[in-house]
């Protein structure tokens, strides 16, 4: 089931992906943008303002009784990292017309509103509406600070600060409090402005028929804009080898204490160059059949959770793990173990084949799920051919151990970050 | 085998079919989908603590031996069961809740190999002094990673709050004291009371042919002479044990959980109360509602507001929950709110667009093989059938919904709340 795709303006395309599987049509707009300090919080916000309002329907409840009334319509928003860029998603997802009970015309209402929320919001004397801004700022500042409830996120996102410090890719996914509480209404429009003019933009259509004139509806849009120095998002820096890994113990008032290691890895981009590395991370740290988990947990009963994952586009790997205080180093020590016996090819080929089974087997199922599918063509930033899930898997399918071992090879220690209960009176 | 055919909605359809022993069995075919999703499910889950099997003596059993179960069952005397669904190339996995144990995996190949997988190792148990020992620091980590989870934490303080003596206030995986008493005997004796098949049910969905998955069942279950469970009474009365709880942790923003517990005459609720309560939820505070509008304007909650409707066998509760900078205020206004659509009623275009709302929700369910596999599980622990929410919700009516008021007693509201450790 390939995609196909076509070209709606200067940097931006149209992906339409044919399912008959599902009730559903699902349309989201991506925006791509670079990282940087200055610019994060403010367009981390816009999908959430412009998913409250619009200059149709000015309030939220007004939108929300809409969406209701289109049977329970899905609409969403996010900000998330893809490398050195920023991902602004905000996306529709409405059942097909022909479940409809009174023969409305839900796709068409679906679709006519998503764009309505993209291309005129809510504006006032060239600003956004304060009232709104304000809103959203508060409740992006509680999400911010909500990071801190949970522990493994909140690990795993100080092992990132600390890993890049000063580079695009250290900056939080949604900026810092403070970013967020100097945005104002008119830096929000400019944002926006600055948003449809010069972002890479990609909009999936994952249904069983393509909505007659979408694509054609936001040409027209993007045509009426002056679309000038496009982001190039495929220029993501590689993460660089450190000769002395970095060490951060912070403690707080918890009861498991939690252990973040980053690695830089040799194979970076796309997943034609970074197959390997998928499958090494994997028997690493992937599923139950790891290394880490039938050692770390199972064999050495040191934890509940021991997992690696990657990030491709930036020769990322991490491992994360909640553990008891008096066991990080132990943890530690044999997670950088089960590295080595990667790196030595001291793997079983039963572990081998499970991985490249596992991952194959879960690609394929992509195309069971519109959420699944949305995410594997909005989180595919490539100079190339824009791969299916199915040939991902048959890239998978090629690799050999000795791609595995060199993938190993190319992975070091960068930064260990560990979180750790505060001493209690009577403790050592 | 018992085998019956259910349609209903659009071209979908599933079978029930229940074998000599009692095992239920739900499979729907789903030829165009990729993959398949199966699940093994006991109704066996952390409130099962007292009980007693073929009218022998009543027992009381550690508070989380259920969920030790299911770690213990993966490990069998041939190996675990990860290993070998690691040949295949599955995604397997289990829990435990309140009401059930499943056992479950997911794949797009091998679905028939790794369905024997499953149905080998839910009937193989192997506890041994050792293996059980082994699990306790697992475990441990397990619970330990729990005690840091501040939306955890504000849930079961909550169900303390609310419950006297049913288990439903104890956490599934119990405590690492409870789990220390756990041995291979207790496990043994668990599971001959609720792993009999006349107790449990398989809920499969996907790309899968129904005459051959059943033939299969049928050759592997293992014929097993059906067992008489008599669950401990919860004698649980109907007032509240504290009407306010609150713990200190890492947080930032105070976390809340407002809770009504419903005065309940028998132990389970119907799917159309079920119904009915959830659209007067949404009505009361959805994200289309004028008390919606005004929480999130005043500023006291954000996108993680919600609600839901709670009940199992012997207990029920309406919950909202939060963060927000003045739970109290929130609680308050909440109570409010109900109060006055009480004597006022409700608005009646809310009414109707709330249930286009969860008419499209129930659409879109038929989308995805676990969600199916999961609500097959439901019809499976209450006995209903699949396509029966999706037409009741069609039906109710806005005297149905009004009638649902009588689950909201403020003599029986608890709040539970989060707050951030003092300097």
């Amino acid at each position: 089931m390939s995609a196909k795709i076509t070209q709606l303006s200067n940097g931006a395309e149209g992906v339409f992906i044919k399912n008959d599987r599902f009730n559903t049509t699902l349309v989201s707009f991506n925006f791509y943008v670079p990282l940087a300090r200055e610019t994060v919080a403010e367009y981390a916000l816009l999908p959430f303002v412009m998913t409250t309002c619009s200059a149709a329907y000015p309030d939220f409840s007004a939108l929300n009784f809409k969406l209701a009334k289109l049977y329970g319509a899905n609409l969403s928003a996010s900000a998330e990292k893809v490398g050195d860029y920023q991902l602004l998603k905000i996306a529709i997802s409405t059942i097909d017309d022909r479940f409809a009970l009174d023969e409305e015309s839900l796709c068409d209402s679906a679709v006519q509103l998503l764009t309505q929320l993209i291309f005129e919001p809510k504006v006032e004397n060239g600003a956004f509406c304060e009232v709104d801004v304000a809103r959203e700022k508060r409740k992006a500042i509680e999400h911010i600070r909500g990071d801190l409830a949970q522990k493994r996120i909140y690990a795993k996102k100080r092992l990132i600060e600390e890993m890049y410090k000063g580079q695009p890719y250290g900056v939080a996914k949604c900026g810092t409090e403070t970013q967020v509480e100097k945005i104002t209404g008119e830096s929000l429009y400019n944002a926006w402005k600055n948003l449809l003019s010069t972002a890479f933009l990609r909009v999936n259509v994952i249904s069983r028929t393509m909505p007659g004139g979408l694509f054609d509806g936001i040409s027209e849009k993007l045509g009426s804009i002056t679309r000038e120095n496009i982001v190039d998002c495929t220029m993501s820096t590689p993460t660089a080898a450190v000769s002395k890994p970095n060490t951060v113990i912070e403690t707080m008032d918890i009861a498991q204490g939690k252990l973040c290691m980053g690695f830089s890895s040799e194979l970076y981009g796309d997943d034609s160059e970074t197959a390997a590395l998928t499958v090494m991370c994997d028997i690493f740290g992937g599923g139950p059949y790891s290394r880490l988990f039938t050692n770390v947990r199972e064999k050495y009963s040191l934890c509940y959770y021991c997992a690696s994952s990657s990030v491709k586009a930036k020769g990322l790997i991490t491992v994360d793990s909640g553990i008891e205080k008096e066991n990080a180093t132990k943890a530690e020590r044999e997670i950088l173990n089960q590295l080595d016996i990667m790196k030595q090819n001291l793997f079983t080929d039963e572990e081998f084949q499970s991985s490249i089974k596992s991952i194959t087997d879960s690609f394929k199922s992509y195309n069971d799920s519109q959420g699944l599918l949305d995410a594997w063509y909005s989180l595919k930033i490539v100079k190339d051919k824009l791969l299916s899930p199915e040939e991902a898997a048959d890239i998978i399918s090629g690799v050999t151990r000795n791609d595995v071992v060199y993938a190993a090879r190319g992975v070091k220690l960068h930064t260990v970050y560990k979180l750790l209960p505060k001493e209690k009176d009577g403790d050592k | 085998m018992k085998k019956q055919i259910f349609e209903g909605f659009a071209d979908e359809s599933y079978v029930k079919a229940e074998l000599p022993s009692g095992l239920a069995i739900y499979i729907m075919e789903k030829p165009q989908y990729s993959s398949s999703y199966a699940i093994f499910g006991t109704k066996y889950g952390s409130i099962d603590t007292r009980f007693s099997k073929d009218g022998e003596e009543m027992i009381t059993v550690p508070e989380g031996i259920a969920h030790y179960l299911e770690h213990k069952l993966f490990e069998g005397e041939d190996g675990d069961a990860f290993s070998k669904y690691a040949k295949t190339g599955a995604s397997a996995n289990a829990f435990t809740s309140f009401d059930r144990t499943c056992y479950l995996f997911s794949c797009s190949d091998n679905f028939y190999e790794n369905l024997d997988i499953l149905l080998n190792f839910v009937q193989s148990p192997y506890f041994t002094k050792e293996n059980v020992e082994k699990e306790q620091g697992i475990i441990g980590q397990e619970i330990r990673m729990y005690d840091d989870n501040p939306g955890w934490r504000v849930m079961f303080n909550l169900l303390k709050g609310m419950f006297h003596t049913h288990p439903v206030r104890i956490d599934i995986a119990g405590t690492v004291e409870s789990i220390a008493q756990i041995d291979a005997d207790l496990l043994y004796k668990c599971y001959e009371t609720f792993y009999n098949p006349a107790n449990m049910f398989i809920c499969l969905v996907g790309n899968i042919d129904t005459d051959k998955t059943l033939k299969q069942i049928e050759k592997s279950i293992i014929d097993r002479k059906p067992v008489e469970i008599t669950r401990g009474e919860f004698d649980e009365p109907q007032t509240i044990v504290n009407p306010y709880m609150e713990q200190r942790l890492a947080v930032n923003t105070p976390m809340f959980c407002l809770g009504f517990k419903q005065k309940i005459a028998t132990p389970y609720r119907r799917l159309k109360s079920k119904i009915c309560v959830d659209l007067l939820l949404q009505i009361i505070c959805g994200d289309a509602s004028p008390l919606y509008a005004r929480l999130m304007n005043e500023g006291l909650i954000n996108d993680d507001f919600d609600s839901e409707y709670f009940n199992g066998n012997g207990y029920a509760a309406v919950i909202f929950e939060g963060e927000s900078c003045d739970p109290e205020r929130v609680a308050n206004e909440i109570k409010a709110e109900i109060n006055r659509l009480r004597v006022e009623g409700i608005d009646k275009k809310l009414f109707s667009a709330v249930k286009c709302g969860m008419y499209g929700d129930m659409v879109r369910r038929f989308n995805s093989v676990e969600n199916l596999a999961m609500s097959l599980t439901e019809c499976a622990m209450y006995d209903y059938g699949l396509f029966d929410e999706i037409k009741m919700v069609k039906s109710v009516s806005y005297d149905d919904v009004m009638k649902r008021f009588d689950v909201f007693c403020d003599e029986n509201a608890v709040l539970s709340v989060i707050k951030p450790l003092e300097d």
